[in-house]
């Protein structure tokens, strides 16, 4: 049988099946506002179908069980980093209209390139993954689990992102100095 | 997850209402534009200049910051729902944490990322820097900006070719 | 911990219903609520300007928010021609949706005096809020972070100068305030030891040692306060649309019902700020403290009378600042959030972590736990007077790297107050002549 059979047969029973059609809707609308956000001829546009694709991804966290990731995902990723490059994109150069200069002739090599990279990963993770299921009486990942994680096994690189914050900060001050 | 489908359909709900209430304008107004009522409103005078293309870099560094106070949160919310737990081992780790994350922040203030507008100097330097016989032109200087002082001259070339044949 | 009992483990017929009926009721309360509110603060605001206020719409002219809105859906809708159409046309949902979606983390009702706030209707047990979320606050914060986008996109699409000034002010002002409303939060996660809104409610039944307000010891609930009113956009934080000198702000060119959306999200806002303060701090729905000779009636309404007299002084606290409070201005602004309330309230988040851990008796410096406490008061004390200084040292680095960059040196004393008396002092007329103020100005 192969794996699309089972995906098939599980499609039966009701609550997989919810699930599997609400990821198929997100999966739908993410990959449409990447396609979208390569293609748009306008900057803050492009940071817009970002979004969708960042909150689609906060999604498939919820529906995965993993709330603390999809409410870090809209709180840093949506809250923060893209009111960041939108920032970056308003205080510069974000005209309204369409912008020639977006465009890149090698555009369609990038594309293929994508197209390989895909595959590739897609392939990977099928082979992987590909029978693997999420389990039928999943319980929801609580914060406390979360927790523990990271001041138990995870406590280095915890410390380790302060440290990474602080380069961040100084190359920010770098970049935006005045000479 | 279920938990999260009264969030949806209070989603969907409220973009149906906003959208109805599109809809309901365009039946019920009335549509006559003209050109100045569809161009960018500027109080009455015909826009001259374009809406400015570059702002101070200080708003870049404000959302860098913000970014790095947004994850520190992310930490810190885990911290304090088991802190109890953690007891000193936890304390310590996130003293660590927020110290270094502090550090970086005294680094941007000192580096002046945080100080807005005019530079606030004692009455007597600003004297100097301003003198006390203001003239436009001086006072436009004093708050400075590039860009401006072209536009100065060229409204004000004909007052200069007055002076000049004065 | 957390979730909503009935919706948690498999969702039936009737459950669905029940949910729908909530969705139903809480989109009709938040519209009703921010009718009445518009109402209620310009009513108070002339009231406290000695004029009479709305009075011909109906009873007090309760229905004079209705007028108007009715009134703006006869108005012309004019999108500029300057303007992204796509983005116009969206920013108004991007900021009326998340509105609406904070509301649903708001218990508004139910028996926490005894019972745990749930109710019962037809064998089913369900709370008194939506949504009963376990990442509750986490949720809050989200929202409010995606309220920015509304302003930030409509100012930067109406192609227009004074939107775009006040939509780049007012998205630098939200981030900067949600840092320390975010940090406030903590405070009250640290004693709650819960996301959920519902779970923090019920923490704070009882009594009124455990009302968070006094739990967490005062400070995050001020600096709550104050980040939120600068959260709302709210007078003395309404820089985002500073008459004098932005005309409408971010919503200048919007006009008929766009222009209606977003106001209805700014009150709709403001008066869901009110009811998160009250939740978080003073216990939503449960009574403040055990009442000694009264016995209340146990019972669902009970509560919602005491979420809305706490949530109406809250509201009431909002229209007195507008009607009291001037302006700030941009850099103070920026000062009171960056440099106050921010490294404030994470040092405050970070005593009050110690002081539990040491009355748990976890520290160990000496035997018992409250020598360990005030031994952690002592130090936490020393760290904040630290960090301040740190903090002053550093602004007066700026200050004197600043002062070089425009070519002066810093003057001994740099305190602006002193020099002025100074100058005070040194009498005569300003002593520049016209060559040095050349001089300073070709900088």
């Amino acid at each position: 049988m192969t794996s699309l059979g089972i995906l098939a047969a599980e499609m039966t029973n009701t609550e997989v099946w919810v699930t599997n059609s609400f990821f198929l809707a997100i999966a739908a609308v993410s990959i449409l506002a990447a396609l979208k956000m390569v293609t748009t001829d306008n900057v803050v546009h492009a940071a817009l179908y970002l979004l969708i694709v960042l909150a689609a991804v906060a999604a498939v966290y919820v529906i995965l069980g993993a709330e603390f990731a999809a409410a870090t995902q809209i709180l840093v990723y949506i809250g923060a980093i893209m009111v960041l490059l939108l920032f970056g994109v308003m205080l510069t150069r974000a005209q309204i209209g369409s912008e020639t200069d977006l465009d890149h002739d090698q555009k369609w090599i990038g594309a293929l390139i994508s197209v390989v990279l895909a595959a590739v990963m897609g392939y990977s993770l099928w082979e992987a993954f590909s029978d693997a299921k999420l389990p039928d009486n999943r319980v929801p990942q609580g914060t406390e689990a979360v927790a523990d994680s990271i001041f138990g096994i995870y406590i280095v690189p915890f410390e380790a992102i302060s440290v990474l914050l602080l380069a961040a900060l100084i190359g920010a001050v770098v970049v935006a100095r005045r000479d | 997850m279920a938990q999260y489908l009264p969030v949806l359909a209070l989603l969907i709900l409220a973009a149906l209402f906003a959208a109805i209430s599109f809809v309901a304008s365009k039946l019920l107004a009335p549509r006559r534009p003209t050109e100045e009522k569809l161009a960018p409103y500027e109080c009455g005078i015909i826009p001259g200049r374009e809406p400015p293309q570059r702002f101070p870099v200080r708003f870049y560094l404000v959302a860098m910051l913000f970014v790095v106070f947004d994850i520190e949160l992310v930490f810190l919310y885990p911290w304090a729902m088991i802190h109890r737990e953690l007891a000193l081992y936890g304390l310590v780790a996130i003293l660590i944490f927020s110290a270094l994350v502090f550090e970086s922040f005294v680094y941007l203030i000192s580096k002046g990322a945080l100080d807005w507008g005019t530079l606030q100097v004692s009455r007597r330097q600003h004297n100097e820097l301003v003198g006390s016989q203001r003239t436009s032109s001086s006072t436009i200087r004093r708050v400075g900006g590039e860009g401006r002082f072209e536009e100065v001259v060229r409204t004000r070339e004909p007052v200069v070719t007055e002076e000049a044949a004065a | 911990m957390g979730g909503h009992p009935f919706l948690a483990d498999g969702v039936d017929f009737g459950d669905v219903l029940l949910s729908l009926v909530m969705v139903v009721a809480a989109f009709v309360i938040c519209l009703v609520a921010t009718m009445l509110m518009v109402w209620f603060e310009r009513k108070v605001v002339s009231r406290l300007q000695n004029r009479i206020g709305p009075n011909v719409a109906g009873p007090f002219g309760l229905l004079q928010t209705l007028a108007d809105g009715i009134k703006l859906f006869f108005k012309e809708d004019i999108i500029p021609t300057r303007s992204d159409r796509f983005v116009f046309q969206l920013a108004p949902y991007l900021s009326l949706v998340p509105a609406f979606l904070t509301f649903t983390l708001v218990p508004i009702a139910g028996d926490f005096s005894g019972g745990n706030g749930s109710s019962t209707v037809f064998g089913r047990e369900f709370y008194w809020q939506v949504a009963d979320v376990p990442v509750g606050i986490l949720f809050f914060l989200a929202m409010s972070s995606l309220g920015i986008y509304g302003i930030m996109l409509a100012g930067w699409s109406s192609g227009s100068k004074y939107p775009l000034l006040a939509s780049v002010r007012a998205s630098a002002q939200a981030i900067s305030y949600e840092a320390a409303l975010g940090l406030s939060l903590a405070s009250v996660l640290l004693v709650a030891g819960t996301l959920s809104t519902h779970d923090i409610v019920l923490g704070q039944a009882g009594s009124l040692q455990t009302l968070n307000v006094v739990a967490t010891g005062f400070v995050p609930f001020v600096v709550f306060l104050i980040a939120g009113t600068a959260e709302l956009n709210r007078p003395p934080f309404d820089l985002v649309e500073a008459e004098q000198e932005l005309v409408g702000g971010f919503h200048t060119e919007y006009s008929s019902i766009r222009f209606a959306l977003f106001f209805l999200a700014e009150f709709m806002n403001t008066v869901t700020m009110g009811a998160i303060i009250v939740t978080l701090f003073f216990g939503g729905p449960a009574p403040l403290f055990d009442f000694p000779f009264i016995d209340f009636p146990h019972a669902w309404w009970m509560g919602f009378i005491l979420f809305f007299a706490k949530l109406l002084v809250f509201l009431f606290i909002f229209v007195w600042f507008r009607a009291s409070l001037p302006r700030l201005r941009y850099d103070q602004l920026m000062d009171l959030g960056w440099k106050l309330l921010i490294p404030l309230s994470l040092g405050w988040l970070l005593i009050l972590g110690g002081i539990r851990v040491a009355r748990d008796g976890n520290i160990g410096i000496v035997d018992d736990s409250i020598g360990d406490t005030i031994i952690v008061l002592v130090l936490g004390g020393m760290v904040l007077a630290v960090g301040a200084s740190l903090i002053m040292l550093a602004n007066r680095n700026a200050r004197s790297e600043r002062l070089r960059n425009e070519g002066l040196v810093a003057v001994a004393n740099p305190d602006l107050g002193t020099s002025r008396a100074a100058d005070h002092a040194t009498t005569g007329p300003p002593g520049a002549s016209h060559d040095t103020a050349q001089v300073g100005a070709d900088h």
